[in-house]
């Protein structure tokens, strides 16, 4: 890979919340570090409570560590107006002004962001016609559904042109045509050459966009990777989809072992240890008269990495 | 920075004033100084006198009611609701929001007094007997407005960190003292140890003498002509606003949000 320019550098960050006025504080994240290089898309991910929110608040100076350093755009005053003007952020369940309209909040977005009207206007139509909100531009954000929130909080952290975007779980929320969408927005910011930083539950979504993966749980680190390098090369099993369903005599006369897949509706499937072995099947499937219909080899992904590392340390809760 | 200041403020400006419960407390308090009109008919003396008494009672009284009530939710509502997070990922300082927000509720109260105190004064010319011009209902409405200035700044200083029920407890018990520190000093001064005295002298400068403000009774007498008192009590207000909102600020410039 070629050594791009640090964007965004974490330091042992450590923090703790008050539980109450006698007890101890719980430990929320404990020295926590990484990095997100330039032009890079970055998820992160971990169970609930794991502290994903709480660090990207961090990031927004919206609460403070303990002890640690954040670094963004490699050391300037961090909570300058310049440093600021070059972030993008979307909290996870944005609310906003509920006596403005979707417009009338955009611009006041665009005016604390230091830009001109003309280009406050062409932005924010540029960007709700991309959220899919150009018909409400008008309406009063009060009388906004829970997706159109998310989406409109997802314009007004792209609205001024940011170098980084952050992202505190922009998928949820949405509707399958959204999270389309959303996929489709954060792959043009990276061709726009901008770095992207997202938490998300919706591990498809993230194996299907980052480059690398941070993984949280209870406030550590607990891998971080190139998505490819953590899912691995190495092949599980090969899945093979027949039809129509064969009982277990006709089965066995294919030389296939009975406990070997399961009946689908009309379909059968079944999962040969390797190749060799599904080569073997599918002769004698096709001897018996079956159709194949599909042939995959199935790899590891990133829900059961997941799983592997969060499921063993007695997670609090699981991915959705 | 002053356009950021300057927007927030127009944002907050535009937020009361389409605050539904605001239009109800000022339609009910021109209602109250409209009716002086028929007040005044009741009573014997110098019936003139009673209207600008009542009236400007009235709106002083509903003037600290909607400072109040919309000084404590200035800066909780956003934090509870969030919408802080998203104004402060933007480049906004912390001292900027508050000011801003301190800001365009003053002009919000400035228009209110303003639309009460011209009700007052109508009601005052027209009325039969002895009505007049009198252009001492706006000097003592002018000093009213500063008073609701102060306590916006105290009330947003409270709510920066406690509940809203809390910061409208403080904020009018400072109300009721503040109208007292006279009195506190007086009272000290009288007292035979060192202690008491200086402890009394330092209260009497530490809370906000709200008596700086009130020229209602040398309207109402008809003894106040001139305009000079207001800027000896409008350097006072800045210099205490001052210090409540820098006070404010610190207290907010590292409070994590949840
Ligand atoms: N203001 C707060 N006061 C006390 N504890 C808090 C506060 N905010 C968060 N926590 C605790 O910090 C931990 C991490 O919370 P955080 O919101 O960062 O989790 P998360 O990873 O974003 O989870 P989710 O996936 O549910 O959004 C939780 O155990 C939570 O109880
Ligand atoms: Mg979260």
């Amino acid at each position: 890979m070629i050594h791009k320019g640090l964007i965004l550098a974490i330091e042992g960050l450590t923090k703790s919340y008050p539980t109450g006025f006698w007890r101890k504080p719980v430990r929320v994240l404990s020295d926590l570090s990484f990095e997100v290089r330039e032009n890079e898309i970055v998820g992160f991910l971990g169970p609930n409570g794991a502290g994903k929110t709480t660090t990207i608040k961090i990031l927004n100076r919206l609460a403070f560590p303990d002890a640690g350093k954040v670094t963004l755009f490699g050391g300037q005053d961090q909570g300058g107006a310049d440093v600021r003007r070059r972030i993008g952020f979307m909290p996870e369940q944005p609310y906003f002004y509920e006596y403005l309209t979707g417009g009338e909040f955009l611009r006041l977005c665009g005016q604390l962001c230091g830009m001109s009207c003309a280009d406050t206007e062409s932005r924010s139509s540029e960007l709700l016609a991309r959220v899919g909100l150009s018909g409400s531009r008008d309406t009063a954000i009060r009388k906004y559904s829970k997706g159109m929130m998310q989406r409109l909080g997802l314009a007004q952290a792209l609205l001024h042109d940011p170098e980084l975007v952050i992202l505190d779980e922009p998928m949820s929320g949405l509707d399958p045509m959204g999270r389309m969408e959303v996929r489709g927005i954060i792959r043009d910011l990276k061709a726009a050459g901008k770095t992207v930083f997202f938490s998300s539950h919706i591990l498809s979504d993230v194996e299907a966009l980052c480059d690398r993966v941070i993984m949280l749980h209870k406030g550590r680190k607990v891998a971080e990777g190139r998505v490819e390098e953590l899912i691995g090369a190495e092949t599980l099993y090969i899945e093979l989809v027949v039809s129509p369903v064969l009982t277990h005599d006709r089965l066995a006369a294919a030389g296939i072992p009975p406990d070997a897949g399961y009946a689908q509706g009309a379909l059968l499937v079944l999962r040969a240890p390797d190749n060799g072995q599904a080569n073997r099947w599918i002769a004698g499937l096709l001897r018996e008269g079956c159709t194949i219909l599909s042939c995959v080899p199935m790899k590891k992904n990133l829900e059961e990495i997941f799983m592997e590392r969060v499921g063993s340390s007695g997670a609090t809760g699981a991915a959705s | 920075m002053f356009r950021r200041i300057f927007s927030i403020a127009a944002n907050t400006f535009r937020e009361t004033i389409r605050n539904k419960i605001l239009y109800a407390i000022l339609a009910f308090a021109l209602f109250v100084i409209g009716m002086t009109f028929f007040l005044a008919d009741l009573s014997v003396g110098d019936f003139a006198r009673i209207i600008a008494d009542v009236g400007l009672a009235s709106i002083h009284i509903f003037g600290v009611i909607m400072a109040v009530f919309l000084g404590i939710n200035l800066v909780s509502n956003e934090v509870d609701r969030k919408t802080i997070y998203i104004l402060l990922s933007k480049p906004v300082r912390r001292f900027e929001f508050i000011f801003g927000k301190t800001f365009g509720l003053s002009v919000t109260l400035l228009l209110t007094t303003l639309a009460m105190a011209t009700v007052l004064f109508l009601v005052h010319f027209s009325y039969r007997y002895g009505g007049r011009a009198e252009v001492g209902i706006f000097i003592a409405s002018a000093g009213i407005y500063m008073e609701l200035v102060l306590l916006t700044c105290l009330a947003s200083l409270f709510s920066t960190f406690t509940t809203p029920v809390l910061s409208a407890i403080f904020t009018l018990s400072l109300f009721f003292v503040g109208h007292l520190t006279n009195y506190l000093y007086v009272l000290g001064e009288q007292s035979k140890g060192t202690a008491v005295r200086w402890g009394s002298r330092f209260l009497f400068y530490l809370l906000p003498n709200l008596e700086n403000f009130n020229w209602k009774n040398e309207v109402a007498y008809g003894g106040l002509k001139s305009f000079s008192i207001l800027g000896w009590a409008a350097g006072y207000l800045v210099a205490y606003a001052a210090c409540v909102l820098c006070l404010s600020c610190l207290l907010f410039a590292r409070k994590d949000f949840k």
